[in-house]
């Protein structure tokens, strides 16, 4: 029985070593069976050069299951599967990027999109390996959010590696000029339900960010001038209530964070600090007041409390890139790409669901068409560089006393 | 005066699920079981009772799966950890990874990164209390928790009966104090263990829902945030007194609202707020093992 049991286990302990070995990337998962996927390049008789074409998403932390930032990027490789009929894989990484990375390279895959915030492997090497990016050359690694292939002097390091940067500053100044409209208007726009803190007694706006840095004071600010430039229309001040370093995963902390915020007279917070944003949203609900959402389209969360979200759209990014890829046109992207407002790939929502809670008085509908109307003016002048709204991200520095009508608290 | 209220309020927000692990975390300390599995069974509480109201719409139903499911984690430690003398440490540690894998896997079957319930309403929870509501300064503090905040610092005192003004308390500390003395005189030691366990189990679980559904009605992967671990602290600064633990706890909830409602005025400083538990965690600690070894002459004897 013994000798049976131990020949049992060593059978699979064998197994499962030639598994590790078989694929060199345990953690992947072939996705999507309905699309021609997996470690062989499918054939496509429409579009030649797509047999090569093999891409990869990396997803982060969050999963590709995240309504959002992962989520679109992996549709994004659905839809370019179904079109052209290339090879895609969604990995979702269990320990180290940069294995997955070296993994996925090594597997062939020439456009590998890493959605992860980690770039030593890639970009320095890791325990003294050459930097994947130098021992895989001919495939081109897509990272988000940051711009780690620059040296000291701003030169490019790999040439094969591209940034993304999304300019959710532009679409952040939008959510804030939006905000702002309607806390001024609260009142005739909404209905029962909601307890806003009425503008004779206070005017203010909150922000709850996940750490203190570049890629969240990029939205934090973009907020602020948004504000900014509908107060000093207005004439108005406004108090300005954040916090930087609300963490990414305390739900209740957060959540009470902004309770606060809204007691102190703001009648919309915007979170930008992952899960927590979720609380935010939770406690808008709770008090009657409204959110700001980001990463995604999550309107529908809370829906009438939410009043918009800042989307980073990773959908268009996969799709041009591949195709750039496969029209052999990837060369004419600059090493770090900005991808702004009028890209599309970075916006606020359409806003259908709040537009749903709007009160449903001729006042109201008419005062809420004109906001949006306002709203898609703003977006075109920025579109067109009309306004220019800091940019944390791409260096840029905040000046406090170019807001004069905000109250930084 | 305002702000004073809704650093109070905050302070039982944020109190109640500490104490409830600590109350339920305590009987083991006192059975001299290391129970370092209070995150993971918060977390099992935070989410099943999310997804079983998710599905069922059914409060009385999300309790019961709630506790169901944590009392199951319970058994696998006391089984692992107390039937088969495995290292309470590492059994501990499996359950709290085993929680957020399982918790994990059921999101991703979901689809989703998180389990919201649209139409829940926070507000439908909470208690007014007829007569202390409309008492100024104190009704606004007092009233209008969720039924389970009450529960929790009502049972701070019920705890304390159960321990020390009956048998059962008796011999689980008894158990933890001397097993081999529990033994003599024919206690049976594995049984007090495991209700000692299982209690843990059940205040977790009631700790898991009061954070994710009674305050929030949404459950994420991330949420307990080290409260599991924060009650762990409390239940050994309090050396498992339900009332001292309980102010342990009591004095986290508090930092946290001050961290939380100061921030309006003191921006990212208030964050030190934060550290305050810690520290003083540190300094009683400290002075708790000064006090206890300061004549003990020779290393390694205690008396």
């Amino acid at each position: 029985m013994k000798k049976i049991l131990t020949l049992a286990l060593a059978a699979v302990m064998v197994l499962s070593l030639a598994a590790c070995g078989g694929s060199s990337a345990p953690a992947a998962t072939t996705a999507a069976p309905a699309a021609p996927a997996g470690e062989t390049a499918a054939p496509a008789p429409e579009a030649p050069a797509a047999a090569e074409v093999k891409i990869a998403v990396v997803c982060d932390a969050s999963g590709q299951n995240d309504n959002g930032y992962n989520q679109s990027a992996v549709e994004g490789a659905k839809e370019l599967a179904d079109q052209y009929g290339i090879a895609y894989k969604v990995v979702e990484p269990t320990e180290s990027t940069g294995d997955t990375l070296a993994a996925l390279a090594e597997d062939g895959y020439n456009l590998i999109f890493s959605m992860e915030y980690d770039f030593d492997a890639l970009v320095s090497g890791e325990a003294g390996a050459d930097p994947i990016a130098v021992q895989y050359p001919d495939t081109t690694f897509v990272v988000f959010n940051a711009t780690p292939n620059v040296d000291a002097e701003g030169k490019t390091i790999h040439d094969n590696v591209i940034s993304i940067l999304y300019n959710v500053n532009e679409s952040s100044y939008l959510a804030g000029a939006l905000a702002t409209l309607v806390n001024e208007n609260a009142d005739v726009l909404f209905g029962d339900g909601y307890s806003f803190t009425p503008t004779s007694q206070a005017r203010a706006m909150g922000f709850i960010g996940g750490t203190n840095s570049d890629g969240i004071t990029v939205f934090s600010y973009g907020f602020i001038e948004g504000v900014q430039h509908v107060a000093q229309e207005l004439g108005v001040t406004y108090d300005y209530y954040a916090k930087y370093d609300a963490g990414f995963s305390d739900v209740a902390g957060g959540s009470t964070v902004a309770g606060t915020y809204y007691d102190n007279g703001a009648n919309v917070v915007y979170a930008v600090a992952g899960s927590i944003g979720d609380g935010v949203a939770a406690k808008a609900k709770e008090e009657g007041k409204l959110a700001i959402h980001c990463d995604a389209n999550k309107d529908g969360q809370q829906p009438g409390y939410i009043l918009t979200s800042v989307i980073k759209n990773t959908r268009v990014v996969v799709k041009e890139l591949t195709e750039a890829l496969m029209n052999g046109e990837l060369d004419k992207y600059d090493r770090i790409t900005m991808f702004d407002l009028a890209s599309g790939s970075t916006s606020i929502t359409d806003l259908a669901t709040i537009s749903a809670a709007i009160a449903k008085t001729d006042e109201a509908q008419a005062k809420w068409t004109e906001i949006q109307d306002y709203v898609k003016d703003l977006s075109a002048k920025i579109s067109d560089g009309t306004i220019k709204v800091t940019n944390m991200q791409n260096g840029d520095s905040f000046d406090q006393s170019t807001c004069p009508n905000i109250n930084f608290k | 005066m305002q702000l004073m209220i809704s650093i109070l309020y905050d302070c039982v927000y944020h109190s109640a699920p500490i104490i409830l692990a600590v109350l339920g975390g305590l009987f083991a300390y006192k059975a001299n079981v290391l129970n370092i599995a209070l995150e993971g069974m918060m977390l099992n509480g935070a989410l099943f009772s999310v997804l079983t109201y998710y599905f069922t719409r059914n409060f009385a139903f999300a309790l019961l799966v709630c506790l169901l499911t944590t009392l199951l984690y319970g058994l696998i430690f006391a089984f692992f950890g107390v039937t088969m003398k495995g290292n309470v440490i590492i059994v501990g540690l499996a359950i709290n990874m085993m929680s957020t894998a399982v918790a994990g896997f059921i999101l991703v079957m979901m689809k989703s990164s998180n389990i919201i319930i649209p139409e829940f309403d926070v507000n439908a929870l909470k208690l007014n209390i007829p007569i202390i509501k409309d008492i100024p300064i104190l009704g606004p503090i007092l009233s209008g928790h969720p039924v389970l905040t009450y529960v929790s610092f009502l049972l701070i005192f019920l705890t304390s009966l159960l321990m020390y003004r009956t048998r059962f308390g008796v011999y689980v500390r008894v158990v933890g104090e001397s097993e081999d003395a529990a033994k003599a005189i024919g206690l049976r030691v594995d049984l007090y263990k495991y209700a000692a366990i299982l209690l843990g189990a059940v205040g977790c679980a009631l700790a898991g829902m009061n954070l994710a559904l009674d305050r929030l009605g949404l459950f994420t992967n991330s949420m307990v945030a080290a409260r599991g671990f924060i009650a762990l602290a409390a239940i050994y600064c309090g050396r498992g007194k339900p009332v001292q633990s309980s102010l342990y706890a009591i004095l986290f909830g508090l930092s946290r609202s001050l961290a939380v409602n100061l921030s309006v005025y003191a921006g990212e400083a208030s964050g030190l707020f934060d550290c305050f538990p810690y520290l003083l965690m540190i300094v009683v600690l400290g002075a708790a093992s000064y006090v206890k070894y300061k004549n003990v002459k020779v290393r390694g004897f205690q008396v």
